[in-house]
């Protein structure tokens, strides 16, 4: 604000009190604020009597199981709570890799679905959609798992396919393969011809795909650079990986008593938990795909109907390229989303992160120590999400179309 | 300049709120402020806030009409009645295993009577003090009728359904680490692990014995199930009062007793009239509250009046009505177990209240 010069047939100005100037009016509020802020925190603190305030009961052991272990071996007697704790976030990591994959696909086959000219599938897509996305998440998982236990066989009568695949109430177990720990150790030389190899295919499928784009732009025609590179990898890496005696064994599950064992068993609990996780943010993904698609220009349509590109090509090369820059975005949130929504899992008794620490607090009385640790375990999975989603983003925004 | 200055300021505040909050606050409790004088604090309120679980029959459930009924809630109804001379005040809570201490520590209810264990944990690091128990319990296991599993050796490997975060969970882990057997737990709170059970998504249920009792005797097909011939745990049930507050402890603890006591003596809830007005002999009439034969009232110094237990007993009867009221339909009989009093080859041993 520029100061002007008073005129001078007006009598002296009474001298301006200090409360009239901004910067002195703005430094009294922020200092108010400060205050305010500061005796809400030592309130806070003192309320809460942090004097106890500390982590290290996660030292002590646990005392009790849970049923769903991935990557750690654990046992209740003689690992920590911490260990417990790492074995609980595994657990949720797990629901929500699967349920990011699921939803992902789902949605964007629904939400290009919703635009089809097919009227049934249309409508189906769009049935799909109000369905998942206007009732509760809590009552989706929940009415999932009903579903299950009561539609799935009880154990005594399992239903087996051919010995491999069986599915009742203990869950559904399928083989899966094992490594072989006596070959994959890092002294045996092997591995690392087999690592040699597979860097030797990965360095000629670069190449390929670097002259097959070449050629395309150079003649015009499609040379599949993507499909090649892709496919003469995986050729390479299986063909070496057998020549050097496929050091995997595949675990076939059986059935001992009432129970599985071996091969890998996907419990009803943790399918409810992905189902209702998939179901309803697929609705989300698929609106999101929707309006990706319908943001752009009709010309774009047209322009590839005009140059005689197939719906799926159109769709593939024209489209979705472009619709991703606006998808990507908002589909970062939904999977921000479902780690958050995958706490919902003790109402399935899935054994997730929030479960198990909601045990603790129980047991211990710790509750703002879980707490905290709960929410910078969610926030820290956000995060690495929003990287990894930020890095595809930068990706696909430069991505020549 | 100025912010150097601005950052004192703040200091300075932070420092004198510090100060401020440390005045009488000095045993280092964590959580809960509520403490002190709970007797005063229900007789103001004109209410008893009774903390109990709503799903298990037989000792605290929520009936379809929203009463309660069962053997805790008998003692709400008796402590209710000994503090403010009406059982009827009593407002029931209902508390989950997870949530009961924090209920308990942030006054949400003056008292747990919810089929709570009294483990040292509990009674050294949360909020909370345990008054007499009710009910000696231990952890038992039952079985669909058609399952191959007998003993505990035949549980290796099965499913088995259990209440999260009780202390019926880590016997069976200790239980089964012991036997060097493996087992998948599936935890859940309230009537979920039942219910998976009955649904045959696990092979066991665990619990209190008399819990699972309660539970598959208010099953349609009660006859499906088999209870197992082990019990892997000492679970002495007993009703929880907040830390620092020994008079309110005082006054639960003799209720318990003084029920105890009333049926060792023989008072009822159908003859207390009568022998209030005239007491056989003296411990019946210190025990009441009332003169013996033109002699004075004993008043033993309790929070409440001396006719707390006379109350109590004229609202729910001695602790044997109250058992045959309300466990003895679930078809677990008294004699013989550790519930019974001990001149009947129980351990229920009252103090002489005198």
């Amino acid at each position: 604000m520029a100061i002007t010069e008073r005129p001078s047939s007006l009598p002296p100005a009474a001298p301006t009190p200090p409360w009239h100037r901004r910067s002195v009016r703005n430094q009294l509020f922020q200092g108010a604020y400060l205050i305010a802020t500061a005796l809400v925190i030592v309130y806070v603190i003192n309320a809460l009597n942090l004097r106890e305030f500390g982590f290290g009961f996660l030292g002590d052991p646990a005392g009790f199981a849970v049923p769903n272990q991935w990557l750690i071996d654990y046992d209740g007697v003689t690992n920590s709570r911490f260990v417990m704790y790492l074995v609980a976030i595994w657990a949720s990591i797990r629901v929500m890799l699967v349920a990011i994959a699921f939803a992902t696909i789902i949605g964007v086959l629904v939400g290009v679905a919703r635009l089809s000219s097919n009227w049934l599938l249309a409508r189906m897509a769009m049935l799909f959609v109000e369905i998942f996305r206007n009732t509760p998440l809590l009552v989706q998982i929940v009415l999932w798992y009903a579903i299950l236990i009561v539609a799935i066989p009880p154990i005594g009568e399992v239903f087996n396919i051919g010995n491999a695949y069986y599915l009742s109430n203990r869950g559904i177990a399928i083989p899966w393969p094992v490594p072989d720990p006596g070959w994959w150790n890092a002294a045996n030389w092997l591995v690392w011809v087999w690592v040699a190899l597979l860097a030797a295919a990965g360095g000629a499928a670069w190449w390929v795909r670097r002259g097959r784009i070449a050629r395309e732009r150079d003649t015009g025609q499609p040379h599949y650079p993507n499909r090649w590179a892709f496919s003469l990898f995986a050729v390479a890496a299986l063909v070496t990986f057998i020549a050097l005696g496929a050091p995997v064994s595949i675990d076939k599950p059986i059935i001992e008593g009432t129970h599985y064992l071996e091969g890998m068993i996907i419990t009803p609990e943790f399918a409810a938990l992905v189902l209702g996780l998939s179901a309803y943010t697929a609705s989300f993904i698929a609106e999101i795909v929707r309006a990706g698609i319908q943001a752009l220009p009709t010309g774009q349509s047209e322009a590839a109907n005009a140059i005689g590109l197939t719906g799926y090509q159109r769709l593939t090369v024209i489209i979705l390229p472009q619709a991703l820059r606006q998808i990507i975005p908002s589909i970062t949130n939904q999977y921000l989303n479902i780690n958050k929504n995958s706490s919902l899992a003790s109402a399935v008794l899935f054994a997730d992160l929030f479960f198990v620490a909601g045990v603790f607090q129980n047991k211990t009385g710790r509750a703002l120590e879980m707490f905290v640790l709960i929410i910078v375990t969610y926030m820290l999975i956000s995060l690495l999400i929003s990287a990894v989603m930020n890095v595809i983003n930068a990706r696909v925004t430069t991505h020549r179309v | 300049m100025k912010r150097l200055a601005l950052l004192g300021l703040v200091a300075a505040v932070f420092a004198l709120a510090a100060c401020g909050g440390d005045d009488g606050d000095g045993d280092g409790a964590a959580g809960g402020d509520v403490r002190g004088d709970t007797v005063a604090l229900i007789e103001e309120r004109g209410a008893l806030k009774c903390g109990v679980t709503d799903t298990l029959p037989g000792f605290g459930f929520r009936e379809p009409d929203g009463s309660f009924s069962g053997f805790d809630i008998e003692f709400c109804k008796a402590i209710a009645a000994a503090v403010l001379g009406d059982d009827a005040e009593v407002e029931f809570v209902a508390a989950s295993s997870s949530a009961r201490f924090e209920l308990l520590s942030a006054g949400e209810v003056d008292l747990l009577s919810r089929v709570t264990t009294i483990t040292a944990e509990r009674d050294a690091s949360r909020a909370v003090d345990f008054a007499q128990t009710t009910f000696y319990d231990g952890q038992g296991f039952v079985v669909h009728a058609d399952s191959d599993i007998y003993d505990a050796a035949d549980m290796g490997g099965a499913t088995i359904c259990v209440a999260a975060g009780t202390t019926t969970e880590q016997n069976l882990d200790d239980f089964f680490n012991e036997q060097g057997l493996s087992y998948t737990p599936l935890s859940g709170e309230g009537s979920e692990p039942q219910d998976q059970f009955v649904a045959r998504r696990c092979d066991v249920f665990t619990s209190d014995k008399s819990g699972l009792a309660a539970r598959i005797a208010s099953l349609p097909n009660s006859d499906d199930y088999r209870f197992l011939p082990l019990t892997i745990s000492k679970e002495p049930l007993a009703p929880g009062v907040r830390d620092y507050d020994s008079d309110w402890k005082d006054v639960v603890s003799w209720v318990v007793w003084g029920l105890i006591n009333a049926e060792e003596l023989g008072v009822t809830s159908a003859n207390v009239d009568a022998w209030a007005a005239d007491p056989p002999n003296t411990a019946v009439a210190r025990l009441l509250g009332v003169p013996f034969e033109g002699g004075e009232t004993a008043d033993l110094g309790f929070a409440v009046d001396p006719q707390f237990i006379q109350r109590a007993l004229r609202a729910v009867g001695n602790y044997g009505e109250i058992y045959a009221r309300t466990v003895e339909p679930l078809g677990i009989t008294r004699a013989g177990t550790l519930n019974a009093l001990y001149t009947e080859g129980g351990i229920l041993y009252a103090p002489p209240y005198r």
